[in-house]
């Protein structure tokens, strides 16, 4: 009684709410389908590659739009509740605001490193199979588990972007315009403009990353492109948390 | 001596430029249910969602338990509230939505078949609570309510959309809960059903606090003796003598206030008038309520 419910309590609140919609199983089925098959088609199209790890990035191709799912996932899990109202019924149960948002964000992020953890054993195995390679494609090559895991930080980092521009946004469609713009939008336009000011804005841009890749944007070493999306998923979380704590529901 | 169970303070709350709750000061007693009256826009549901901290109060205080409920360890536990009946994600099943509700408070998963059976909703739990009427809605919040076994209970409209049946269950049911020694804070715009159901009013109007009374003495103070008489005139000279206020009703017969049947019939013996009819007539919470709200109406339709 005199004791708060322990975070593991609220984290499988969430988990119970995230795995009773079904636009979660739909967000699920849809970056499984996009990513496996791109990543087949990848592998399949790229014949023969000079190093494992350059196999692989191709097939991971497929995670440049797959994750357009995972931002979907991390929006909707947040809006959906000011949608229909259920955050009044969340926020009574769990008054402490931050706490709820955390709990909300670790069962979205955790969901999203496992499917992405799965599709990219997946798209390794497309490569191995596929995409020719001088003494082949073992996953055990540091080159190879590099790339895979950067794609799972990648996406992992994405879904927490999402999850925080719902809690800034409070709307479904301006949280998914304002993610897609910066992540899928804009970084390709920019690019194409070309400008010294365009390409410098574009690298500041929380791009999808496929691999060590930024997709169809100014390229950027994997570092920076970690930390810039970092940043994005850190300055959006930590804004939608004081926001959600101060604004009345 | 306890904390008081629900205390608002000097609770106010400013919209742009609209005040919803004005410097509101009320304490909720247990053991009673209290009704919390009051036309639409007088603020009530504000005034509920401030006391669960989802709405930031202007100024004042508004406390559960003797603290500001963000602070309760585990909210349901202590308090249970019914505020909006959309309050849920309509594609999800009942069972799911107060699994998710119970799984947060650290309640046993065997509390939410127990408020599934107790509201009625077992032939339906599974379904999505899209396809549900408003009144197996209202049984959902209200299951929500009950699933911390709560001392509190906040629920705001709660027979809304309820068929009599549904009403007569929950008027028991509160009635149930309070006479265990719970605290129930029920608001309506129903007045009749208030009637049945409080035992303590507590009336809003334009945000500011118009009574806070126990519901016979509202009653008590809008009730009077009707007399019919055909001396009529005779009767009501010696009933002003008396001390009575008189007024002549449509039907001929005196309306006094301040008497009781006792007094008028003995005023009546003593002035050798014949006396047709007598009897106390018990204003209508309805009669009551609209003569203290009668100015603070925020929506009222134009004439016609």
């Amino acid at each position: 009684m005199s004791r708060r419910a322990p975070f593991s309590a609220v984290v499988a609140s969430e988990w119970t709410k995230l795995r009773s919609v079904r636009s979660t199983w739909w967000c699920t089925a849809l970056y499984l389908a996009v990513v496996g098959t791109g990543g087949w088609f990848g592998a399949a199209i790229t014949q023969s590659a000079p190093r494992a790890d350059i196999a692989v990035s191709s097939a991971l191709t497929g995670f440049g739009f797959g994750q357009v799912l995972v931002v979907v996932l991390g929006v909707l899990a947040v809006t959906a509740e000011f949608r229909t109202g259920m955050v009044l019924a969340s926020l009574t149960a769990v008054p402490g605001r931050g706490r709820l948002l955390l709990a909300k964000t670790v069962v979205v992020a955790t969901w999203t490193v496992v499917l992405t953890a799965v599709l990219a054993v997946f798209c390794w195995f497309a490569a191995s199979r596929l995409t020719a390679v001088e003494g082949g494609v073992p996953l055990t090559d540091p080159g190879v588990l590099r790339q895979l895991g950067l794609q799972v930080a990648a996406a992992t980092l994405t879904a927490v972007l999402a999850v925080g521009l719902g809690a800034l946004l409070r709307s479904s469609a301006g949280a998914l315009g304002t993610a897609l713009g910066a992540v899928l939008v804009l970084p390709p336009v920019l690019a194409i403009v070309g400008s010294e000011l365009s390409v410098r804005i574009a690298r500041a841009l929380p791009v999808f990353r496929v691999g060590d890749e930024a997709f169809f944007s100014v390229q950027t070493s994997w570092q920076s492109g970690l930390v810039v999306l970092g940043g994005w998923a850190a300055v959006a979380w930590v804004l939608g948390a004081v926001l959600l704590s101060r604004r009345d529901v | 001596m306890l904390a008081p169970v629900i205390e608002l303070r000097g609770l106010t709350k400013r919209y742009r430029s609209r005040t919803a709750v004005d410097a509101l000061t009320v304490t909720v007693e247990p053991g009673r249910v209290t009704g919390f009256l009051g036309p639409n826009g007088s603020g009530k549901t504000t005034t509920m969602r401030c006391v669960l901290g989802l709405t930031r109060p202007t100024e004042g205080t508004a406390t559960v338990l003797g603290r500001p409920y963000r602070e309760l360890p585990r909210p349901m536990r202590s308090v249970g509230a019914l505020i909006d009946p959309r309050a849920r994600h309509p594609g999800r099943t009942a069972y799911a939505h107060l699994l998710a509700l119970a799984q947060s408070n650290a309640l046993p998963r065997s509390r939410v078949d127990e408020v599934i059976e107790l509201v009625g909703l077992d032939a339906v739990a599974h379904d999505r609570v899209r396809g549900f009427s408003l009144g197996m809605g209202q049984r959902l919040g209200i299951a929500g309510a009950l699933l911390g076994d709560p001392d509190v209970l906040l629920l705001d409209e709660p027979v809304n959309g309820l068929d009599p049946e549904g009403i007569r269950w929950v008027r028991e049911l509160l009635r149930a809960l309070a006479d265990e020694g719970r605290t129930v804070l029920v608001s309506s715009h129903l007045m009749s059903e208030m009637e049945d159901t409080a035992d303590h009013l507590v009336v809003l109007g334009c945000g500011r606090l118009l009574a806070d009374v126990p519901m016979a003495d509202l009653l008590g103070a809008h009730s009077a003796v009707r007399v019919r008489s055909p001396q009529a005139p005779v009767l009501a000279s010696a009933l002003q003598r008396a001390g009575g206020r008189v007024e002549l009703e449509i039907d001929g017969a005196l309306r006094v206030e301040g008497l009781d049947c006792d007094q008028v019939g003995d005023v009546a013996f003593l002035a050798g008038v014949r006396v047709h009819e007598l009897g106390r007539v018990t204003a209508s919470l309805e009669a009551a309520y609209l003569e203290l709200t009668g100015d603070d109406v925020e929506y009222r339709a134009a004439p016609l």
